[in-house]
C-alpha cells in the first residue's frame, strides 16, 4: 500500500503520539484536517465521548466502534442529534464537521485513514478526486446497504419451493439466487426471513413494498414484472409482514411507502396441468380435460384460467377449493382428476411428498410473470448492481443449473418482461 | 466540636404553630434534629450530612437489606438528592421529577421534562439534575436549560417556570435550589463555556426574579479591579458558576456559596485575582447582597471550582465553615466575617502550592503555578477534578471527623490562546491525565482543623458519591462500581455492602417512619468521572438509575 507515517503530537503533552497512516497523494493535508479534529473533538465531543475518544462506553457512544463506512450516519447524528446525542448543526461549521469524521475514522489519530472501500462514499480529505483518478474506476461501485459489507435479502420462511427458513441458511430457489447474486456483487449474504401472509389475507405487493421501506433488506425477490407491483407505491402507508425479529407489539407497524425498481428477471413463473393418481391420458392442453373431475382454487389466478380455458361441461361439474398446499394433498388423494397450478406449488408439493403420484404435463399457459428482485428506487446503484450479478448468472447458465439442483421445474424469462395489466382476455389462451 | 444545631427552642415553638402538612421555613431549619423529614439538600441547613439516628448501628449493620427499588428509567450518571415529607419522597432526573411513597417506593406521579435537542452540549459533566427544595406544598428544582421551576408536591402538576437565561450561550442549571429566608436560591453551571457566572433569588410564590448577583463584577463594580487584563473584557467571559447548592445560618441570615473557576483556564490572559472566582460568598438571601467574601484560589489556572459544600459548623466556640477545596486543601473559616482559621492538605499529593498563608489567606505557590500561567508545560496535583470533587463529605457531630471522597490523580497541562464562541468549550488549555499506579481515589476521615487522616479506604476506581455519617457509628457513601457502603466511623473498617447494579454517584441520606430507619441512595452511574477519565475498567457497569432504600429487617 502507499502509505507513509506521519506524528502527530498534540501540545507536546497528550497521550496521543499516533503513526498516522495515509495515502501519500493529500498526506499533509490529511494531517492539517486531523490536527483540526482533535481541537474540534476536544472542543466539541470530549465532555460526552471522552478525552482522546476514550471511555467505557456505558454512559455514551464509544466513538471507538464507529463504522467506518457510515460517514452519512456519522453526520446525521453529530447535525441533527440522535437519541442521547445533541444536535450541534446550528453552530459547527462544515470544515468543523469534516475535521470531526477523519478524527472519528482515525480512531483519534490512532489508525490510517480508511481505504475508499471500507470508507463508503468518503474519499479522504485531499485526495485526489475520483473523476481525476484512474484507479478509482476500478473499484466496485459503493453500494448503500442496510447492513455493511452484505447484501440483505427479505425471503419468506414459508415460500415454499422458492425459499425457506433454515437453522442455518436457507433452501429453495430464490434461496439459491440471492446467494449467487451476492456473491456476484463481492458481498456476503444475509437473510432477513418473513412470515408471508397467506394471500387471501394479504396484498404480496404491499409486503415487498413495507419490507423495503421499513429498511428489513435491500433486495426482496420473487416480485412479479407486473404492471402495479412497481413503481410508485399502491399505497401511502403499508404493514410489514411479520418478519424475524420483530418487537412484540399489540399494534401494527405501518410505515411509509417508497417508490420500487426491479433488476432484470430471473425466472418466469407459469401455469401448467397437473392430474392425479387415476389419470393416465396425455394431457396437451386444457381442453383435453373433458370428463376429468376438474378442481379449482377459488380466488387464484390458475383457478381463474381453469375456469376460462376448459371444455364448458368440465368446468360446469368442477369443484371449487380453498387456495393453498391443502390443494395438491386433495388432488394426491382423489378428490378431483386435475388442476391448473403454479408450476412451483407443485414443485413445492413435490418436495413435500417425494412419493407424489401426480404428473405436470408440458403444457402452459401462454400468460405468465416474469420473475425479478426489487429494491428501493432511490438506491439506483444497488438495484443496477444486482442487475449486472443476475446477467452474469444468466450468461453462464448458472440459473438453470441452480433450478434443476433445487429440483424445480425452471423457465427463463422473456419477452414482455413488463406483463400489463390483465384484463379477462389474457385468461384465454393467445391465438 | 459540636455540632450546631437550629432547632433552638423559639424555632421549635413556631413550628409547632404551624399547619402540619406544611414544610414551613421553621421545619427547613429544623432539618437536621428531625430525622422523620429531610427537607433540605444536605440533611440540614449546614449540610453536615449527619443524622442522630442510631437504630442502624456498627452491631446491626451487616443484617441491612433491601426494602424497595424504584426504576429512574435514565441512563444518565443520578446525583439527585431525594427530599422526604410526611412519608413522601420526591427525588429528580435530568428529565423528570417523582414522587414516592417513601415506605414502598410506589410512584405517587412522575412529571416529565422537555428541553431542546441541542441542551446537552452546554452540559461539561454530566447530564444531572442534584434534586428539588420543597416549601409549604411547593417543589422547587432547576432544569438543564436553565429554568426554574415550581410544582404542586401534591400532584406535580406545574405551578410556574421562569427562564433563567438562554442555554445556548454555555449556561445550564443542575443545581438543587436552597429555599432560604422565604427565596429561592439557584446557581448556574457552565465555568467551561465561557459564562459569567450569578447566583439568583425567585419568589417561591410566582417566580419572579428577586435579584441576581454577579460572581464576576462588571468594570466599576467592587472587584472590578482585580481583573487587570489591557483589553478589559475577560470579566465577561470570566467563568465563576455557581453549581452545588449553597449552605444557610437562619440566625446570621446568611447563605453561603461557593463559586467556580474563573474561564478560560488560561490565567495568564486574565490577569489579576479575577474576584469572586474560586471564592466563596456570604449573601443576604432576600437582596443577594454580598456580605464578605474569601477567595481560594485567586487567578486560578487550574479549574479550581470552589463550588464545594460550605459546611457549617462549630469549631473552637466559633461559627465556622468547613470546606474541602478542589485544590486540595481543607479550609475552616470564621463564618461571621470570613476569617481563615485553618488550611490543610487532605489529600497527599499537591504540588501547586506549598500550603496557605493563614495572614493573608492566600496560596503560596510553587513554581509549577508559575509556570502554568505562564503556558509552559506542567504536571500538578490536585487535577483539574480536584482532591475532592462535587461529591459532598460529611461532617459528623459525634466524631467531629470529616468524611470525604478524595481523588488521587494529577494533570498535564499547558496553558493555550483561548478561542471564545458562545456555547462551546472555552478551555484556553491542553491537558490530559496523570494516572498514578494503583489507587486513584480514598474514601478519608479527617480531623477538619488540622488535616490528620484518622484512616482511609483506597480504591482504584475512585468514589465520587456523597458521604452520609450516623450516630450509630456509621459512614456510609457508594462506588462508581455500584457496591453501596458502610464504614465504622471510627475504625474505617467496611462493615457492610450491596451491589446496586450501577455505579453510584448519588447522595445517600437516612430518615425514620414509625419507629423504623432507612437509608436511602440513588445510583446509576456516569456523570464526570465516567464521562471525562476514559476508565474503561468500568465498562463492565452498566447505567442506569434507581433509588435504593434500605432497613433492618422488620420483625
Amino acid at each position: 500500500m502507499r502509505k507513509t507515517v506521519l506524528r502527530v503530537l498534540i501540545g507536546g503533552l497528550a497521550p496521543l503520539a499516533p503513526a498516522l497512516l495515509a495515502p501519500t497523494a493529500g498526506a499533509s493535508e490529511l494531517e492539517a484536517v486531523l490536527a483540526k479534529g482533535v481541537s474540534t473533538y476536544k472542543t466539541f465531543c470530549s465532555h460526552c465521548h471522552g478525552i482522546d475518544m476514550v471511555n467505557a462506553g456505558t454512559g455514551s457512544y464509544d466513538l471507538r466502534r464507529f463504522p467506518l463506512d457510515q460517514r452519512a450516519r456519522f453526520e446525521s447524528s453529530v447535525m441533527d442529534g440522535r437519541g442521547d446525542m445533541p444536535a450541534w448543526g446550528d453552530i459547527l461549521l462544515p470544515d468543523e464537521l469534516e475535521s470531526l469524521w477523519v478524527y472519528v475514522a482515525t480512531r483519534g489519530g490512532r489508525d490510517p485513514y480508511p481505504d475508499a472501500e471500507e470508507a463508503g462514499a468518503a474519499p479522504p480529505p485531499g485526495a485526489p478526486k475520483p473523476e481525476d483518478s484512474a484507479a478509482a474506476a476500478a473499484g466496485p461501485p459503493d453500494l448503500e446497504l442496510v447492513d455493511e459489507g452484505r447484501l440483505t435479502v427479505c425471503l419468506a420462511r414459508n415460500g415454499g419451493a422458492l425459499s425457506g427458513w433454515r437453522h442455518e441458511g436457507g433452501s429453495g430457489f430464490d434461496y439459491r439466487v440471492a446467494e449467487a447474486t451476492a456473491d456476484g456483487m463481492g458481498l456476503d449474504l444475509a437473510v432477513q426471513w418473513f412470515e408471508s401472509e397467506p394471500e387471501e389475507e394479504s396484498d404480496p405487493v404491499r409486503e415487498t413494498y413495507a419490507l423495503l421501506a421499513k429498511g428489513l433488506c435491500d433486495l426482496v425477490p420473487a416480485v412479479p414484472l407486473y404492471e402495479g407491483a412497481l413503481g410508485p407505491p399502491p399505497a401511502e402507508n403499508a404493514a410489514p409482514p411479520r418478519w424475524d425479529g420483530m418487537p412484540t407489539r399489540d399494534w401494527v407497524e405501518f410505515v411509509p411507502l417508497e417508490p420500487v425498481a426491479a433488476t432484470r428477471p430471473y425466472m418466469r413463473a407459469e401455469i401448467g396441468i397437473v392430474t392425479g393418481p387415476g389419470v393416465e391420458r396425455a394431457i396437451e392442453g386444457p381442453e383435453d380435460l373433458a370428463g376429468l373431475d376438474l378442481g379449482v382454487q377459488q380466488g387464484t389466478l390458475s383457478g381463474a384460467i381453469a375456469l376460462a380455458e376448459a371444455p364448458q361441461a368440465t368446468v360446469d361439474a368442477s369443484v371449487t377449493f380453498n387456495p393453498g398446499p391443502d390443494f395438491l394433498w386433495k388432488l394426491e388423494g382423489g378428490a378431483f382428476d386435475a388442476a391448473l397450478v403454479d408450476v412451483a406449488a407443485f414443485d413445492f408439493h413435490r418436495r413435500q411428498n417425494p412419493v407424489s403420484l401426480l404428473t405436470l404435463h408440458d403444457w402452459r399457459h401462454p400468460l405468465g410473470f416474469n420473475i425479478a428482485m426489487a429494491g428501493l428506487e432511490r438506491n439506483p446503484n444497488l438495484v443496477a448492481a444486482a442487475d449486472a450479478a443476475l446477467a452474469d448468472l444468466a450468461a453462464a447458465g448458472a440459473l438453470a443449473a441452480l433450478a434443476e439442483a433445487e429440483k424445480i421445474h425452471y423457465a427463463a424469462p422473456r419477452e414482455p418482461w413488463m406483463q400489463r395489466r390483465l384484463t379477462r382476455r389474457d385468461l384465454r389462451r393467445a391465438p | 466540636m459540636k455540632f450546631e444545631r437550629y432547632a433552638l427552642a423559639g424555632v421549635l415553638a413556631l413550628s409547632l404553630a404551624a399547619p402540619l402538612a406544611a414544610q414551613t421555613p421553621e421545619d427547613l431549619a429544623a432539618d437536621a434534629s428531625t430525622p422523620g423529614n429531610v427537607l433540605t439538600y444536605g440533611m440540614g441547613y449546614g449540610q453536615t450530612r449527619y443524622s442522630p439516628l442510631d437504630q442502624v448501628d456498627r452491631s446491626n449493620v451487616g443484617a441491612l437489606a433491601p426494602v424497595w427499588a424504584y426504576s429512574l428509567a435514565d441512563t444518565r450518571g443520578q446525583e439527585s438528592h431525594p427530599i422526604i415529607h410526611d412519608g413522601v419522597m420526591y427525588v429528580t432526573t435530568h428529565a423528570a421529577t417523582m414522587a414516592l411513597d417513601a415506605l414502598t417506593g410506589r410512584q405517587l406521579w412522575k412529571t416529565a421534562l422537555d428541553y431542546p435537542a441541542e441542551t446537552p452540549r452546554v452540559a461539561c459533566c454530566g447530564i444531572v439534575n442534584r434534586g428539588a427544595a420543597i416549601l409549604e406544598g411547593r417543589l422547587f428544582r432547576t432544569t438543564l436549560d436553565a429554568h426554574v421551576i415550581a410544582l404542586d408536591a401534591a400532584t406535580g402538576e406545574e405551578v410556574w417556570r421562569t427562564r433563567s437565561i438562554d442555554f445556548k450561550t454555555g449556561y445550564s442549571m443542575t443545581v438543587a435550589p436552597l429555599v432560604a429566608d422565604g427565596v429561592v436560591i439557584v446557581g448556574v453551571s457552565g465555568g467551561e463555556y465561557g459564562i459569567r457566572g450569578y447566583i439568583e433569588g425567585y419568589d417561591p410564590e410566582t417566580g419572579e426574579r428577586l435579584w441576581r448577583t454577579y460572581t464576576v463584577p462588571a468594570p466599576g463594580e467592587p472587584g472590578s479591579e482585580t481583573w487587570e487584563d489591557e483589553a478589559g473584557d475577560a470579566w465577561k467571559t470570566g467563568g465563576g458558576p455557581a453549581w452545588l447548592t449553597g449552605t444557610y445560618d437562619p440566625e446570621l441570615n446568611t447563605t453561603y456559596w461557593g463559586t467556580g473557576n474563573a474561564a478560560s483556564w488560561n490565567a495568564g490572559v486574565r490577569p489579576g485575582d479575577n474576584l469572586f472566582t474560586s471564592s466563596v460568598l456570604a449573601l443576604d438571601p432576600k437582596s443577594g447582597e454580598i456580605k464578605w467574601h474569601f477567595q481560594f484560589t485567586p487567578n486560578d489556572p487550574f479549574d479550581y471550582d470552589a463550588t464545594n459544600e460550605m459546611v457549617l459548623t462549630e469549631i473552637e466556640g466559633r461559627k465556622a465553615i468547613v470546606h474541602a477545596n478542589r485544590n486540595g486543601f481543607l479550609y475552616v473559616l470564621d463564618r461571621e466575617n470570613g476569617e481563615l482559621i485553618a488550611a490543610n492538605e487532605f489529600v497527599d499529593e499537591v504540588n501547586w502550592a506549598e500550603g496557605i498563608d493563614l495572614e493573608t489567606g492566600r496560596p503560596i505557590h510553587t513554581q509549577i503555578y508559575h509556570d502554568a500561567v505562564a503556558g509552559e508545560p506542567v504536571t500538578y496535583w490536585p487535577s483539574a477534578l480536584g482532591g475532592k470533587n462535587w461529591a459532598p463529605m460529611s461532617l459528623s457531630d459525634q466524631t467531629g471527623l470529616a468524611y470525604i471522597n478524595t481523588f488521587n490523580f494529577g494533570m498535564n497541562y499547558k496553558a493555550v490562546e483561548p478561542q471564545y464562541r458562545a456555547g462551546v468549550f472555552f478551555f484556553g488549555a491542553e491537558f490530559s491525565w496523570e494516572w498514578p499506579d494503583g489507587h486513584r481515589g480514598a474514601l478519608r476521615a479527617v480531623e477538619p482543623t488540622t488535616g490528620e487522616v484518622k484512616w482511609e479506604q483506597r480504591s482504584d476506581i475512585p468514589r465520587n458519591a456523597g458521604v452520609l455519617s450516623t450516630a450509630g457509628g456509621l459512614v456510609f457513601t457508594g462506588a462508581q462500581t455500584g457496591e453501596f457502603e458502610a464504614f465504622d466511623a471510627e475504625s474505617g473498617d467496611k462493615l457492610w455492602e450491596f451491589q446496586t447494579g450501577s455505579g453510584i454517584v448519588g447522595q445517600p441520606i437516612t430518615w425514620e417512619r414509625d419507629g423504623r430507619q432507612y437509608v436511602t441512595v440513588v445510583n446509576g452511574g456516569g456523570a464526570v468521572y465516567v464521562l471525562f477519565a476514559g476508565d474503561e475498567r468500568l465498562a463492565a457497569v452498566p447505567p442506569g438509575g434507581n433509588v435504593w432504600t434500605f432497613a433492618l429487617p422488620g420483625e
